[in-house]
């Protein structure tokens, strides 16, 4: 059976690779939905990808900003409309500002929470509402979840609600059959982590591709006799 | 195809609650959302009629649309009894074949639809072997009036299958003969009609007093909370 995959902040990182492998290695994912907000780079890895891609191989890349609701319940009832039943559904967009607590915008703590926490609920509610019946609902949580961090108030609150809401997520919806994995990456080379830790040698920390090998197992046939519980993936 | 007569229509007495059974949460889902979720992906189930208590549309019509069950649905307020909200529901199926389900067995499984559906016979229901013994008595006077060989008796579970006009037969004599009958099989069977049985499962139970929620949810966890 063919399957249908949609990554959100698929312009780069852990969110391309995933494609990536998705569009090279899956022996059963013939189509990928890609959101990204719009930028060259987003333009580029989608030109990349559809050059590369083998035989019957669909991608279909759209300019989405998660953060905001509207533009998003759209974006996906127009993918739902164009592709059919989303079968597998990375939520891996992600946004972090981290200052002080004293320093905290509600703001922004605002735009943490829709672009982390209510961009993944929103996606699975709006799709299940339309009638989806999800095989395998990844959300890309993050140790900091697990654990406060000082200085990220914002992202590892967002983070924790993640892990929480995953585990809401996998029981009501194994009604459906369907598995829900949260995955908690450590130190991982992306910009969201160039935000957080500047001053770190990206090259001495675990890659978006060693994530994406994760997610990867996760949607292939051997990721059901995983347990899907929060997983940490770290160096 | 089939019709399914999907009985919802209890207000939960025994349950306890201020509001039906079938609308208390079951690891936070309302109990009829495991049913119609489960109809909804049975392919010869191409209707659902659904009962619902008086005053209570409204929350069922928003469990319909939230839930997006695609499977077209006929509501109709409940009757006084079963029997009567049975007889009531059969002439809105379209199908020549009806299915008869509760709201009250959330743990019926697509599985268990898809082996009723599967038997060769028109009129067949799933039942389980008693495993324990039923006593005839008089009531009246407690006198124990003879013996039951368990062998020869079985426990009625839903769901059931039926032929449309076989059903409406049985219910029209029924009505008749002013007879009520607390399940259909043995109705059908007493107006004439063949009745077979397929095994069913002890998971299938009915869902009717807070003991039984709680043993549904215990059911419906994960099974890795089993794992040493």
């Amino acid at each position: 059976m063919t399957k249908t995959a949609l990554v959100t902040g698929a312009s780069r990182g852990i969110g391309l690779e995933t494609v990536r492998r998705f569009i090279h290695n899956s022996e059963d994912i013939t189509t990928v939905v890609m959101f990204a907000r719009a930028s060259e780079d987003f333009d580029a890895a989608v030109a990349t990808l559809q050059e590369e891609a083998p035989v019957g191989r669909r991608i279909i890349a759209r300019n989405v900003d998660v953060g905001d609701r509207g533009d998003l319940k759209k974006a996906v009832k127009a993918a739902y409309d164009e592709v059919g039943n989303i079968d597998i559904l990375v939520n891996n967009a992600g946004y972090t500002n981290p200052v002080p607590l004293q320093q905290v915008k509600m703001s922004d703590f605002e735009k943490t929470m829709n672009v982390n926490v209510y961009a993944p609920f929103l996606i699975v509610k709006t799709l299940l509402n339309r009638g989806n019946e999800f095989s395998l609902i990844v959300n890309i949580a993050s140790t900091a979840g697990i654990n406060g961090r000082s200085g990220w108030l914002s992202y590892s609150a967002s983070k924790a609600a993640v892990i929480n809401m995953s585990q809401v997520m996998r029981e009501e919806l194994a009604i459906y059959g369907t598995r829900v994995v949260c995955l908690s990456p450590g130190r991982t080379a992306t910009a969201l982590r160039r935000t957080l830790a500047p001053e770190e040698d990206p090259s001495t920390i675990m890659q978006p591709e060693h994530v994406a090998k994760v997610i990867e197992t996760f949607a292939s046939p051997i990721g059901r006799f995983i347990d899907s519980e929060n997983v940490v993936v770290r160096q | 195809m089939y019709s399914l007569i999907l009985l919802n229509g209890g207000v939960g007495a025994r349950i306890g609650a201020d509001q039906p059974k079938q609308l208390l949460k079951l690891r936070g889902i309302p109990i009829l959302v495991y049913s119609l979720i489960t109809a909804n992906r049975v392919k010869d189930i191409t209707q659902i009629v659904v009962n619902y208590p008086p005053e209570w549309r409204e929350a069922i019509e928003e469990l319909l649309e939230a839930y997006a069950i695609t499977t077209p649905v006929v509501l109709v307020e409940a009757g006084d009894s079963r029997h009567s909200s049975v007889a009531a529901m059969l002439p809105h199926a379209t199908n020549e074949n009806v299915i008869i389900h509760e709201a009250a067995r959330p743990l019926a499984s697509k599985a268990d639809f898809e082996a009723l559906i599967a038997d060769e016979h028109a009129n067949v229901s799933l039942m389980t072997p008693i495993s324990f013994t039923v006593a005839p008595v008089d009531p009246e006077t407690h006198e124990v009036t003879g013996s039951l060989d368990r062998n020869r008796l079985r426990n009625v579970q839903l769901p059931q299958k039926f032929a449309k006009a076989d059903l409406q037969q049985a219910h029209d004599k029924a009505a008749h003969d002013h007879t009520v009958y607390t399940e259909d099989a043995t109705l059908v069977a007493d107006a004439g009609h063949p009745v077979y049985f397929i095994e069913g499962s002890d998971v299938n139970f009915k869902v009717t007093t807070p003991t039984d929620l709680r043993m549904a949810g215990f059911l419906l966890r994960p099974e890795e909370e089993d794992d040493d």
